[in-house]
């Protein structure tokens, strides 16, 4: 069970994948959590600078290879929960495996990926 | 690197019948150049495929002034455009300079070396050329010359750059394929919702979803056109198992044509959704079996068999319902393949069998 209060909670999305981004947008609003939806890491970046984030939901290449990097070392700077979300295992292998975060591998049905990301903001910080 | 070996081994077979030709070169040059045997010294270099070269360090810029037959067919230039020549003239814009600098390291240590180069012709093409230095001492322990034998490695160098190359697409294929489900998953999802047919949708999803986990497998070994079946079992029931203790999965090695992955992904799909309402995976204790194998029919037409067996599940209905709308859309489907699914229910849970042909 949820301990978090839902409606205090909010969440970053990066994902620059429109159709998966607002199938996971809704996921997060059947459970009532705020979701902030980046589809580049400078928007992602944006949204760090300007609200109080307690997770976030990262898709791994974000086109023209790019790649949520930045946006993941920002967040383990600040000690935040991430989950990376990725069709791609093999690519950013390396990348991954450098980045204390769990993974969750794309396709995943959108509501089971929001209840894992709500899971780690109650797990107390390892 | 595992998928390399047989690449690597042949290199490293050409390697130790490289360095065999260079100790032996090494001794006969030894007497060569001590006087003796003389002829059969001559005879050996002029005869062997392996190209060699000898470069006199003593001399300003450590020029060649040796180079037998085969240098000349590997490099194109005659023995008088060599001989005299440091060896560099073989390199060109597009070798390594790192490469280069071992060359010059080993020379400088006086070690023996293996360096694997692009060097260019007289003609200016290219050439991958393996390069086995090392030093040469007189009797009595100076360094006299260093010795050079080439080999030529392109075919080497092409055959892993394509398998590279093949296997960069399949990930890339991969990659994309898994993208397309996961926004197919989206479109279909917010659909559902937009025509508030959440339910509708989820099972759509379910079934779309079990049928990309079944084709993601097929990718890796795709260019054989043919598929390994337990692969794409073992994939699509992953998510109905995620702690990996309530489905057991045994069989061998069946190939099949790539189509039949999606009646095969969305039987055990039906299956397994059907096991996790009413059998075996509704409770805690229940498991699943499930053995596949190749088999032939009465005609001796190559045939896929899936056992399916549920135990510990909750007590069978009286009157059990055998089939679902899932397992109807199974026999449906497997009825199309010319393929069947058998049901019975035993004390202990779902007995199922699911034959279904395979092409020859």
């Amino acid at each position: 069970m949820m301990k978090t209060d839902p409606a205090m909670t909010c969440v970053l999305v990066l994902e620059d994948e429109p159709f998966i981004a607002m199938d996971l947008g809704f996921a997060f609003e059947d459970v009532s959590v705020r979701a902030l939806i980046a589809a580049t890491c400078a928007e992602a970046r944006q949204y760090l600078a300007d609200e109080q984030i307690d997770a976030a939901l990262l898709d791994v290449n974000l086109g023209a290879g790019a790649t949520c990097e930045p946006i993941a070392a920002e967040l383990e700077e600040r000690g935040l929960p991430f989950i990376l979300h990725t069709g791609d295992l093999d690519r950013v292998g390396e990348f991954l495996r450098r980045i204390d975060a769990p993974v969750i591998s794309k396709p995943a049905c959108a509501n089971d990926v929001a209840a894992q990301l709500l899971d780690l903001i109650d797990k107390p910080a390892a | 690197m595992r998928d390399d070996e047989g690449l690597e081994s042949s290199n490293q077979a050409y390697l130790r019948e490289s360095n065999e030709l260079s100790e032996s070169f090494q001794k006969s040059a030894r007497k060569r150049f001590s006087g003796a045997s003389g002829l059969l010294f001559e005879q050996a270099m002029a005869q062997t495929r392996m190209a060699v070269c000898l470069s006199d360090p003593r001399q300003e810029d450590d020029p060649i002034v040796f180079c037998n037959q085969a240098f000349e067919r590997l490099t194109g230039y005659d023995a008088a455009d060599i001989v005299g020549r440091n060896c560099r003239f073989l390199q060109g814009p597009r070798t390594d300079p790192e490469q280069v600098q071992r060359i010059r390291n080993a020379i400088a240590a006086e070690e023996v070396a293996v360096v694997e180069m692009l060097n260019y012709r007289k003609d200016g093409s290219t050439f991958w050329n393996a390069l086995h230095l090392g030093p040469i001492y007189d009797d009595e322990g100076n360094l006299r010359y260093f010795f050079g034998s080439q080999w030529d490695v392109t075919d080497i160098h092409l055959a892993r750059s394509e398998e590279r190359h093949a296997k960069a697409m399949a990930r890339e294929v991969s990659h994309r394929l898994k993208n397309v489900f996961a926004v197919i998953g989206g479109i279909v999802n917010i659909t559902g919702r937009s025509l508030n047919v959440r339910e509708a949708a989820q099972s759509i999803n379910s079934r779309i979803q079990a049928l990309g986990r079944a084709y993601e497998p097929t990718l890796d070994d795709a260019f054989m056109g043919t598929i390994e079946i337990g692969q794409a079992i073992r994939s699509v029931l992953k998510p109905y198992d995620p702690a990996g203790d309530r489905i057991t999965l045994e069989g061998g090695e069946v190939r099949s044509e790539p189509n039949a992955v999606s009646t095969i992904g969305l039987t055990l799909h039906e299956l397994a959704t059907n096991a996790l309402k009413y059998g075996a995976l509704s409770v805690p204790q229940g498991e699943v079996f499930i053995a596949w194998k190749q088999d032939h029919d009465a005609e001796g037409q190559r045939i896929l068999n899936i056992d399916w067996k549920e135990t510990g599940g909750p007590k069978p209905p009286e009157n059990p319902e055998c089939s679902g709308t899932g397992l109807s859309i199974a026999d449906t489907l497997l009825s199309y393949s010319r393929g069947r699914l058998e049901r019975a229910w035993e004390p202990d849970g779902l007995r199922a069998t699911m034959t279904l042909p395979l092409s020859a």
